[in-house]
């Protein structure tokens, strides 16, 4: 028989037989063994095959050939896979749901040992399997070889008459999930914004205000952007956080109420995780602060020689981009990077969470001080030479000179700098994701180590796929940094800046 | 009431000398300050030698803080005179301790440094106190006109003291700033991946010649170019218009709105980058350069409005209102007058959205999932993986996207601290 070509879209069964008797008289205990190809469970890079064959003791397993061109012997395809042929009372049926090189037998799931490869039952007479990694539209040549105990095959696999199969199924990407809701809902934003703007300025022209007819518009594009892209995830976030959203369900989740926030609560280690953020936005922040204070006020110092050069090195931390610093700082602290050959040793340090914790707040606090260091250079800057000329003539030590006249001249940008850099702080991500991903491990769904809230956040919804609890946790950040926020624009008056 | 004027001014206590009132030579006010601080440093070497696990060198370290802190205790004070041949006698124990230490063994360069903040202030000690002090000084037995003379020496050494300990200071400051570029940049000119070892003992260009030589670098650069350029350009002519409505006009509304913006600034990306994968998803929008421009230009638009409000406001009204006299309409008047004042000012707020988007990590990540649509943070990163890391490959390609990035930082630094920090603080 000569094999077969299936026509596409035919839902038939085509069967092409591979005849063990045809292929010599040398080979023992040949038993007849047909393979077909099962052209209506087409799926995406996958061709099924269906194998019948008679039971025999002397056949251990099943290797799989496949090659893009007709083959005669092995030599000139390739092992697809190998089915073994084992007594499967111990073994659990494998689960229906695994993507690749699903198999049946009997038309049940087949039996997977420990390593998770199928297992065919010594008196079942017929096994198939949904082969993937198959080119799509295009003809593939399969051929079925039994193998004896030992390894070696027990048909001759120089004059193999392999079946032909194809998937028509095309190479493109699964079609995106429906787009309307979301759609609808973004136009509602636009909608209900343009309203707002409309509605306002309605309101200025009651009140006389015709100079700024043209405001509005003018602010309609920026105010539009900010609504579809921040107010409305804001919103679509809440609505997650008491969803059952996550990896398999994007678009059809569920109301469930507060079982997120109870999830949230009742994880193991959430006190933890939210002290550990609290302790590394204060040092950070503290550290910053001083560090860059004491770097302003020494580069302030009239007639230091090298102002310049100092300066412009001291803020390279800040100009070299975050992400290149914190990776270098990474390969740096490895067992055998440069700190660890200065010091003669070989310490792992993301190895155990205190040092692990340390050196995370240790390289954050290097990469922070510039800023500080610059703001607080501006602010000296603006204060006037006389009070110290003055303070000198009278004798006022540098110390006091420094508690008395600069600190409280500096209060001004202290308090609220201070409070930005805590929120800043709080909310960075890089420098803990890149050093060690929240790491020292502490569990399946638990936050590491040095996990800050965002960085668990983060591993909640990209690392575990569970959306709706990544939305619960934000929720709650948002509360927190809300009250933040608030104190922020209270001490700093911005709202009289703006009014 | 005429006793106590008197007796502030002569000196509250009785036995209190002339020089120790007024004149304490500025050797010993130096040390009074610097040995402390000695004593800090040598606390935090003292960490080092525990993470070394070396009891020796602790129990010598931890003795030289404590003898260091005495030290600073015994100065002399110009009134006992035993004073001085103790602090002879201590800081010479602290150069004995500190010679022990560098003799033990094969002193590494950390060893030299560390052992330099014992020999350092020792040797100061020692040597000021046997030459710098006069004997009736420290006996207090200085008269009113060698005191005189100390202080207008003191007068001119201060300074130079002060200088000295500042340049330490800075000098150290330096050390730790620079010390990853200079790691970086020997890994990039070392053959292999090799992490430690000795600085410039070998030089290759074999990772340059890879990196540049590869397509993927080039890729992620394109991609990382149309994404800041295309940043820039939408978060301009959204921020524009908008920054100068806020400045110019009064409106319904213009509280709440500029209340917002500054509100939005306060929040981390990761709250809403959820729903917004979710939303990015749903439109098609992953692995596509459009999608972080959408997102980069909404996340920075916030701080650019304020930015340009504040340049807008710093542009004088009455050339607007003459231009208005003069038969502009406001349009008119925004294009050819105000724009063109405000030039340096929207370069520097677009300076700032590209390099926001030119160093954006996490929304890169989270986005972009297929290697063609990285951009260069998540390409660069993407070479250092749990296994296989190419810290030689990553070193030289973070040295060519370094060196623009810290020229433009450096060039315009006061311009861009300003902006960061004018939504937020100018208030």
């Amino acid at each position: 028989m000569t094999p077969h070509r299936p026509d596409a879209g035919l839902t038939a069964w085509i069967c092409a037989a591979l005849l063990l008797c045809a292929a010599g008289a040398g080979v023992p205990h040949a038993k007849a063994q047909q393979v077909s190809v099962d052209d209506a469970a087409q799926a995406y890079r996958q061709i099924r095959i269906e194998v019948d064959y008679a039971p025999a003791e002397t056949i251990a397993g099943f290797e799989i050939w496949y090659a893009g061109q007709a083959f005669e012997s092995t030599g000139e395809a390739e092992l697809h896979s190998t089915i073994r042929v084992a007594d499967t009372s111990a073994l659990a049926r494998g689960p229906e749901d695994v993507l690749f090189d699903r198999c049946w037998s009997d038309g049940l799931p087949i039996h997977r040992d420990s390593a998770g490869s199928p297992v065919a039952d010594p008196d079942a007479s017929n096994w198939s399997c949904a082969l993937s990694g198959m080119t799509p539209g295009a003809e593939q040549w399969i051929a079925v070889v039994p193998v004896g105990a030992d390894g070696a095959p027990l048909v001759d696999t120089e004059s193999l008459q392999p079946v032909v199969g194809r998937t028509e199924v095309p190479d493109e990407r699964t079609p995106p999930p429906d787009t309307r809701p979301v759609l609808y809902a973004l136009s509602l934003v636009v909608l209900s914004t343009v309203a707002l703007l409309l509605f306002l300025r309605r309101q200025d022209a009651r009140q006389g205000r015709s100079k700024s007819r043209l405001a509005h518009v003018y602010v309609a594009p920026a105010l539009i952007a900010l609504a579809t892209l921040t107010f409305y995830p804001i919103l679509y976030g809440i609505w997650l956080a008491f969803t059952n959203a996550d990896q398999s369900r994007l678009g059809d989740e569920a109301w469930i109420g507060l079982a997120n926030f109870a999830t949230v609560f009742a994880g193991p280690g959430v006190w933890r995780v939210t002290l550990f953020t609290f302790v590394w936005a204060v040092s950070n922040v503290l550290a910053h602060v001083a560090l860059g204070l004491a770097l302003a006020v020494a580069l302030d110092r009239r007639g230091l020689r090298g102002r310049m050069v100092y300066r412009t090195i001291l803020l390279l931390p800040w100009a070299i981009p975050g992400y290149i610093s914190v990776l270098a700082w990474n390969g740096m602290l490895q067992p055998d990077g440069l700190v660890n050959g200065l010091l003669g040793t070989a310490i792992d340090f993301f190895d155990g969470a205190g040092s692990a914790r340390t050196v995370v707040i240790l390289v954050n606090i290097w990469l922070g001080v510039p800023f500080m260091m610059m703001v607080f250079s501006g602010a000296l800057q603006a204060l006037p030479s006389s009070m110290y000329e003055v303070a000198e003539i009278d004798g006022v030590s540098r110390w006091n000179q420094f508690r008395h006249l600069t600190l409280p001249n500096l209060k001004g940008t202290l308090v609220p700098v201070s409070l930005l850099g805590f929120i800043w702080t709080f909310n960075s991500f890089n420098t803990i994701y890149l050093l060690t991903r929240g790491n020292p491990y502490s569990g399946f769904g638990e936050p590491g180590a040095t996990d800050t809230l965002i960085t668990h956040v983060f591993a909640v919804a990209f690392e575990y796929g569970q959306y709706g609890v990544a939305a619960a946790w934000s929720v709650l950040i948002f509360l927190v940094l809300i009250g933040f926020s608030w104190a922020y624009l209270k001490r700093t008056r911005a709202m009289e800046a703006v009014a | 009431m005429n006793g106590n004027t008197h007796n502030s001014t002569d000196g509250g206590q009785g036995s209190a000398t002339l020089a120790e009132r007024w004149y304490v030579p500025v050797e010993i006010r130096a040390l009074r300050v610097w040995l402390p601080f000695a004593a800090l440093v040598n606390l935090l070497i003292l960490a080092g030698e525990a993470l070394r696990g070396n009891g020796a060198e602790q129990l010598g370290v931890l003795g030289a803080i404590v003898l260091l802190l005495i030290l600073r205790a015994s100065l002399p004070d110009g009134r006992q005179r035993w004073r001085r041949y103790a602090g002879q006698g201590l800081a010479a124990a602290i150069l004995v301790l500190g010679l022990l230490s560098l003799l033990r063994r094969d002193a590494t360069f950390y060893d030299l440094w560390a052992t330099s903040w014992l020999f350092a202030p020792s040797a100061l000690a020692l040597y000021w106190m046997s030459a710098g002090l006069s004997g009736s000084w420290c006996a207090g037995a200085q008269d009113a006109g060698a005191a005189e003379l100390g202080l207008a020496r003191n007068r001119s050494l201060a300074p130079r003291f002060e200088a000295f300990a500042l340049h330490t200071f800075l000098i150290h400051a330096v050390a730790l700033v620079v010390a990853p570029v200079i790691w970086i940049v020997d890994v990039s000119i070392s053959p292999g991946n090799i992490l430690g070892g000795a600085i410039f003992d070998a030089f290759t260009l074999e990772h340059f010649r890879a990196v540049l030589g590869g397509e993927a670098f080039w890729l992620w650069t394109r991609n990382s170019l149309v994404v800041a350029l295309g940043t820039t350009l939408v978060g301009l002519l959204l921020a524009i218009p908008a920054g100068y409505a806020f400045s110019r006009y009064q409106f319904a509304g213009r509280k709440g709105a500029m209340f917002v913006f500054m509100l939005i600034q306060m929040f981390p990306g990761i709250i809403i980058l959820v729903p917004y994968f979710m939303v990015m998803k749903t439109l098609g929008l992953l692995n596509t350069s459009l999608g972080l421009i959408v997102a980069y230009s909404v996340t920075a638009l916030p701080l650019c409005v304020w930015m340009l409000k504040g340049f807008f406001d710093a542009v004088p009204r009455a050339l607007e209102e003459a231009a208005l006299l003069d038969g502009c309409n406001r349009v008119e008047v925004f294009f050819f007058v105000v724009l063109p004042l405000s030039l340096p000012a929207v370069a520097i707020t677009a300076l700032f959205s590209f390099l926001t988007a030119w160093n954006e990590f996490l929304l890169a990540l989270v986005f972009n999932t297929s290697n063609d649509a990285y951009t260069l943070p998540v390409g660069l990163a993407s070479m250092i993986p749990a296994t296989g890391q190419l810290w030689g490959d990553f070193a030289a390609a973070s040295i060519v996207v370094s060196i623009p990035v810290v020229i433009l930082f450096v060039l315009f630094q006061q311009s861009l601290i300003q902006g960061m920090s004018s939504g937020a603080v100018k208030g």
